[in-house]
């Protein structure tokens, strides 16, 4: 087995006591080097965008919560740091989809110790998927059935990742609720890759809270 | 879409969006093919199992050349056939230097032979002046409007190679590599990393491969592909190397490869031999503080007598030690560096060294090929290591010596056991020297 990102062997003794839990044993996908280059968000956290805060809300999360009267519950995994930049640029934009692997076992461990009713990964647009091939949301939740509760329209010119930070909170609602479906009381855990300004997530939100969600949470790999 | 950049290469466009008609000269072709267990992708010419390269909707990338593109069912390729419009000027050679009688003996046959579109293997030592013997094929495929490409496996090589091919002939040239900032233009005369060469389909009616035998290339199925690619049907092929591996001698022996010798250096002088010295344990000695005796003998002598050299290590890990003990040993007034691959200095250090700022450089094998320092020695610290393999060493050896002011120097080794490579590389070097000194009395006859 290689590591999918440095491309050098690894080396993998299973633990003796997993030999006893029959369990299915996961090689790890990356080699320890690699892995030491993620750096993990370790509280205490903002409650809202779940980024390293020293005193509860930070100073963006507060501005959210002047904006809508409430907040979002997020929980991000990982630093964006460099490793990060690199891995999400050759996962999404190179367009190396074993990579959803890399990342699979730390996100299962965090939606399977949640309750919810559906789970919503944020979409992409038609022209991405027609491009990339592949919803690079969809993808690091591979294994669950996502709930496709929401489509994304054309983005018109730049897109997300490209625009500046006041480019980004003023993009438009870009989601649409698929039709006919009810959210009454229902627990919803959105799914995304960056929480960047938080702004693609507060719209799925809205509209999902809107359409009669009874809580919204959400999970992001990296912020 | 500007054809022209089309014009022999093979350019990957999506579906998405690309509805309309295309303009009648492109020809539109598959980027995959999908079999029972694996995908085969046509332009790295590498299959897959389809699990590993599975996008959702039952479609396909091909995870082997990801880094130029990725090849997926989701686009096509757009082709041009290469049209051969230029308009070269009459002499097109700028180059004035003169060939020694050797040089143009081998020149004239290469020149010959690519005339004919042959595939030929040139099989020149190292600091023979490989380079300047193409200089008279590559101005006779120019001037019959023929596109002509040089690739070599390093980028260091195209980078050298560039300023001179410029100086020497009266083209514009393209020089395509990973790094480049410049974005592709279609020139007639294209210098390349063999990476490159993945992005061209039957482009060539002269291509010339310098140091075929380097990593990547060697070993390397998909680039040895590319090069049949990028080549057209028709055209001639020129691989050049000192140090030819097992493949090239099978085609040799096999009849689908041409060879030209060169046996002798530029100056007329042999390779200098390898001298090896048996030291056991040394990396335990170096991480305890200690140098092998002979070693630290042979550092003070040059160190004394300012004698300039590189010494080789066979990982990044050894250098720290070694420097530490070197600082220690080494009068104060001695200046050396160490170099790595990810070394963020490195092209300064290179340079430093260039301008006789060092009296030596620790090094792994990054300096093995394609750099020039004049009037050097070379030392190899575990040259029996793996990373070292017989051409490596050879290549190491070749620093040796270039130049005609001083075509002496020394290689000597350190090791812990004789390994398969370095007797390899020593028969080689040995060989080479038989084959020159049979010339040598030849010229010397007539």
């Amino acid at each position: 087995m290689k590591c999918l990102l440095c491309n050098r062997p690894i080396y993998w003794q299973v633990p003796i006591a997993k030999l006893f839990l029959f369990g299915p044993l996961t090689p790890p996908r990356i080699c320890e080097r690699c892995r030491a280059k993620f750096q993990h968000y370790m509280g205490p956290f903002c409650p809202c965008c779940g980024r390293s805060s020293g005193n509860g809300l930070c100073a963006e999360c507060r501005r959210w919560q002047d904006q809508y009267g409430w907040v979002l519950h997020n929980r991000c995994l990982y630093h964006y740091n460099q490793a990060m930049k690199e891995f999400m640029h050759r996962y999404k934009f190179v367009g190396d989809y074993r990579l959803r692997a890399v990342f699979h076992a730390e996100m299962q461990s965090f939606i399977d110790r949640q309750q919810y009713d559906y789970l919503v990964p944020i979409p992409v647009t038609q022209e991405t998927m027609a491009t990339r091939g592949f919803n690079q949301t969809a993808g690091l939740i591979d294994g669950y059935d996502g709930h496709l509760l929401l489509t994304r329209a054309v983005e018109k010119g730049v897109p997300q990742s490209a625009k500046s930070r006041e480019q980004r909170l003023q993009t438009p609602q870009p989601f649409k609720l698929q039709p006919d479906v009810s959210l009454d009381h229902r627990r919803i855990l959105l799914v995304d890759d960056i929480y960047t300004t938080g702004r693609t997530l507060y719209h799925a939100a809205t509209l999902l809270k809107a359409a009669g969600a009874a809580s919204v949470s959400s999970l992001t790999l990296s912020g | 879409m500007d054809t022209k950049l089309l014009a022999g290469r093979r350019q990957l466009v999506n579906r998405w969006g690309q509805d309309q008609a295309q303009p009648a000269n492109v020809v539109v072709s598959p980027t995959m093919t999908v079999e029972k267990t694996q995908v085969h992708c046509l332009r790295c010419d590498q299959r897959t199992s389809r699990a590993q390269a599975m996008l959702p909707n039952d479609q396909y990338y091909c995870p082997k050349c990801l880094n130029l593109g990725r090849v997926s069912t989701l686009a096509r390729f757009y082709h041009v056939p290469e049209p051969n419009q230029f308009y070269p000027p009459a002499d097109v050679l700028a180059w004035q230097g003169h060939l020694s009688s050797l040089q143009t003996r081998v020149a004239s046959e290469v020149k010959h032979s690519m005339a004919n579109h042959e595939h030929r293997l040139l099989w020149a030592v190292t600091g023979a002046g490989k380079t300047e013997m193409i200089f008279p094929t590559v101005a006779q495929a120019l001037q019959r409007k023929e596109r002509v490409g040089i690739a070599s496996p390093r980028v260091d090589v195209c980078l050298e190679l560039y300023p001179r091919f410029t100086a020497a002939f009266r083209v514009p040239i393209a020089l395509l590599h990973g790094r480049a900032k410049e974005s592709y233009s279609y020139k007639q005369l294209t210098i390349c990393t063999t990476h490159q060469l993945l992005r061209f389909y039957h482009a060539f009616d002269l291509l010339i491969v310098d140091e075929v035998d380097a990593f990547p290339y060697a070993s390397n199925k998909a680039l040895l592909y590319a090069t049949k690619q990028a080549l057209k049907p028709t055209g001639g092929l020129l691989l050049m190397t000192a140090t030819p591996g097992k493949t090239l001698f099978e085609a040799v022996r096999r009849g689908h490869l041409q060879v030209s010798y060169l046996p002798l250096r530029y100056h007329g002088h042999l390779l200098p031999e390898i001298h090896c010295h048996l030291c056991w344990h040394w990396r335990a000695m170096l991480n305890k503080g200690r140098l092998p005796a002979h070693l630290l003998f042979w550092l003070k002598t040059r160190c004394r007598s300012q004698q300039r050299f590189l010494l080789f290590v066979p990982r990044i890990s050894d250098l720290g030690p070694l420097k530490d003990i070197l600082q220690r040993v080494l009068p104060h007034s001695v200046k050396f560096a160490t170099v790595y691959s990810n070394d963020p200095d490195r092209l300064t250090k290179v340079q430093a060294m260039r301008d006789h700022q060092y009296l030596f450089l620790v090094t792994t094998t990054i300096l093995e090929r394609g750099v020039t320092f004049p009037g050097i020695d070379v030392g190899v610290l575990g040259a029996d290591e793996p990373v070292f393999s017989s051409s490596a060493l050879v290549q190491i050896a070749g620093r040796v010596g270039r130049s005609a002011k001083c075509p002496n120097g020394q290689v000597h080794f350190w090791i812990n056991e004789y390994s398969r490579s370095i007797r390899q590389a020593q028969k080689e070097i040995r060989t080479m020297n038989i084959k020159g000194r049979r010339l040598l009395s030849e010229m010397s006859a007539l």
